[in-house]
């Protein structure tokens, strides 16, 4: 009896490291513990400071990636789903540095959480390498998105016309009827002429920043 | 059943409100590069022509101009396709205009050496070169393909021209099938100027205007058959990016042209009862260019979001099996190559401003893989594996890529292979490059370009389709995309489809 209880209390214990005790609530697609994972391992990604001063949570990649997750189809959902799993668990069974590596990814110290995934990076095995690129490729993506850090790298993408052209009268709105076509015959202009974009023009109105 | 849509339209998902039938001369199953050709050309002859397409039209409004929500929107699996064995992505469009709507619009015609290969190689009599000129001509007058403007190339592109004559090889500015480029380096995401001819603003409105339906968020299940004849096709129509099915259709015809993709086409034939594969040859052979590419960083500002996406090549080393090119996309899919972790990483991407990157693609003749169909889906499980001598090609590539950045001047590359350092500052440093053997998982690689599932063959028993594209096993099933190359062109493929596609139609127009 002894044993068992024992071994219930051990069961509810490795439960509770795994499923519970997790600081935040979620967020709109993502659950407590993958919002957790995403926001400890873009810090980890894009600590605050360096050259591009903003951060992964300050570049917004947590509510980027809760986006994201939500719009793709529900398999690939369910795979970025098991690569959040498995980033934020595997320090359960292969520990990180001590002390107290052996925690969740996301209650890990910040250099803890670089030694880790540093390991999957360089790992002499390709999917634990595949794992690494897959998580990074992600939070890239949503550290990229934040048009604050485009505009730091200088990589802000500029204000382009767009000229009516004749498919413009035969194609309504993605998910609209055909009578919300927005242009007719008369609303034709002329192509583009080829004049090439200057550096110093204006970017695109998404990413301008307060002060232009 | 809902009203026959008239002649001469498009119909979007909000226009389906019921079960549908209609029928015509030719049914077209994608609007792609290949498949916009045939449309086009057929109903220029007057025949009676539906073309379907399972995404929906675009316009530059509903561009995403990030890379990842873009190939969410754009792309079959959220852009996040990827083969098994050798995994690398690749991806496949789904829109009115198909993959043309976010490519480089490159068009290259494959040198004379492909065509012998493909003759001898697999009994074929009029595929030479000189053969698919006129095609080639015919299409690249209706688009205006042009080498790529001095202009609008950028200093990551001319620094490539620089690099390779500095070293004595040939390059040339890309011919692409677009008009009036501004250098918004945008192609992947979508041109925003309209300058790109992608189907959805060339062939598809000029297809409509001469009398083509074009059905646009419909998704074919089935090809429906009766002996020997192809009889239409059936399928349901699907909401855009939910991809949820609702409304029944079916499109009776005298032929049918299935021209969805190299990947989608065998997947097709199989949910139709292995249909025109007593070959066995359909969903094998799949063939790949696998790219592999190197980054390289400059003293000065590249300046790399002006400029054309591709705008110059090398066709030198295409005996050796690669061809040389350079690069651009959204600023997050390049990051993506870049090594390192935290604030080593940001040091890194704070540089992307003074980095051009230039890609291989490698003509992997000896690495095949095959398309598997999963029951009730029609995206399919991809097996690919590269061969070791073709993992040769890889190093070779990334050799001279690399060769070529330190003579326009980088002061360090960065070429992405496991195993070898992250960043290496001299010719001398990259020798590693070259040197012992590798292994095809060291590379970072993606497969964008796709053939040979369906491949055309003198011999009915080795291959799907005659050298018209037309199925050994019936009399008007026809295929027209990448799926038909006997093997891969060595170049960029979309121009050699659309030629293959514009004999196929032609063949059509003379025999309906």
């Amino acid at each position: 009896m002894g044993l068992w209880l024992a071994l219930a209390a051990l069961l509810a214990l490795g439960l509770r490291r795994v499923f519970v005790g997790y600081p935040g609530p979620g967020l709109a697609c993502l659950a407590p513990r993958e919002a957790a994972l995403v926001a400890a391992a873009s810090e980890a990604m894009f600590p605050t400071g360096g050259e591009i001063p903003e951060s992964g949570p300050d570049a917004g990649v947590p509510a980027f990636l809760d986006r994201y997750v939500a719009t793709v189809p529900p398999q690939v959902r369910l795979l970025m789903r098991l690569l959040f799993f498995l980033v934020e668990h595997a320090t359960l069974v292969f520990p990180g540095p001590a002390p107290r590596g052996w925690r969740r990814f996301s209650a890990l110290e910040h250099g803890q959480r670089i030694a880790v995934l540093d390991g999957w990076r360089t790992s002499r095995l390709f999917p634990r390498r595949l794992v690494f690129t897959s998580l990074r490729a992600m939070l890239t993506m949503g550290y990229f998105a934040d048009p604050a850090v485009l505009r730091r790298i200088g990589l802000a993408p500029f204000a382009v016309d767009s000229p009516v052209c004749e498919a413009d009268l035969l194609y309504p709105p993605i998910g609209r009827p055909r009578s919300e076509i927005r242009y007719g015959p008369a609303d034709l202009t002329p192509p583009s002429d080829g004049t090439p974009l200057r550096l110093d023009g204006p970017l695109h109105p998404d990413y301008r920043g307060g002060a232009q | 059943m809902s009203a026959p849509a008239s002649q001469g339209e498009v119909r979007v998902f909000a226009d389906y409100e019921r079960d549908f039938r209609e029928s015509c001369d030719v049914v077209v199953v994608g609007s792609g590069p290949t498949g916009s050709v045939v449309a086009h050309e057929l109903a220029e002859a007057g025949r009676r022509v539906v073309l379907l397409e399972e995404g929906p039209p675009f316009t530059p409004g509903e561009f995403e101009l990030e890379g990842t929500l873009s190939m969410t929107r754009t792309m079959r699996e959220a852009g996040l396709r990827a083969t098994r064995g050798f995994v690398m992505p690749t991806m496949q469009a789904i829109a009115l205009g198909g993959g043309s709507l976010v490519n480089s619009a490159i068009c290259v015609r494959p040198p004379e050496f492909v065509f012998e290969r493909w003759c001898s190689g697999f009994d074929l009599e009029r595929t030479t070169r000189k053969d698919l000129e006129p095609h080639f001509d015919a299409v690249g007058e209706f688009l205006g393909i042009a080498p790529t403007p001095e202009d609008v190339q950028g200093p990551r592109n001319l620094l490539f021209a620089s690099g390779c004559d500095a070293l004595g090889y040939s390059s040339e500015p890309i011919a692409r099938n677009v008009r009036g480029c501004r250098g918004s380096g945008e192609c992947f995401t979508g041109c925003r100027s309209r300058a790109k001819q992608s189907m959805d603003i060339s062939y598809v409105p000029a297809a409509i205007r001469h009398g083509a339906r074009v059905l646009t968020s419909v998704q074919v299940q089935r090809i429906r058959s009766d002996g020997r004849r192809a009889a239409g096709v059936e399928g349901q129509v699907v909401e855009p990016f939910s991809g949820k099915r609702s409304h029944r259709f079916r499109i009776d015809a005298d032929v049918v042209v299935l021209a969805a993709g190299c990947v989608a086409t065998p997947v097709l034939l199989h949910h139709s009862g292995e249909l025109a594969n007593r070959s066995g040859q359909a969903g094998r052979n799949l063939q790949f260019h696998p790219g592999v590419a190197v980054m390289g960083i400059f003293p000065e500002p590249t300046h790399p979001q002006f400029g054309a996406t591709q705008g110059y090549q090398s066709l030198e080393f295409l005996p050796d099996g690669f061809k040389l090119e350079t690069l651009w996309a959204p600023p997050g899919v390049m990051a993506v190559r870049l090594p390192g972790l935290g604030l080593e990483y940001k040091r890194h991407l704070a540089r992307i401003s003074h980095c051009a990157v230039w890609d291989a693609i490698v003509s992997c003749n000896r690495s095949l893989g095959r398309v598997v169909p999963r029951r009730g889906r029609l995206d399919p499980v991809l097996h690919y594996d590269v061969h070791p001598e073709d993992v040769k090609i890889f190093q070779h590539a990334a050799w001279v890529l690399a060769e070529i950045l330190f003579a326009a001047g980088a002061k360090r590359i960065l070429p992405g292979i496991h195993g070898v350092p992250d960043v290496l500052h001299s010719l001398e440093e990259a020798e590693v490059v070259r040197r012992g053997e590798m292994r095809a998982s060291q590379f970072v690689s993606a497969g964008n370009h796709v053939f040979s599932t369906t491949r055309m063959h003198g011999d009915p028993a080795r291959g799907v389709v005659d050298e018209l594209g037309r199925c050994h096993d019936f009399d008007n099933l026809y295929i027209a995309d990448t799926g038909i190359f006997p093997q891969c062109t060595s170049v960029n493929p979309m121009y050699t489809g659309m030629a293959l596609a514009h004999r196929t139609a032609q063949a059509l127009v003379e025999r309906t």
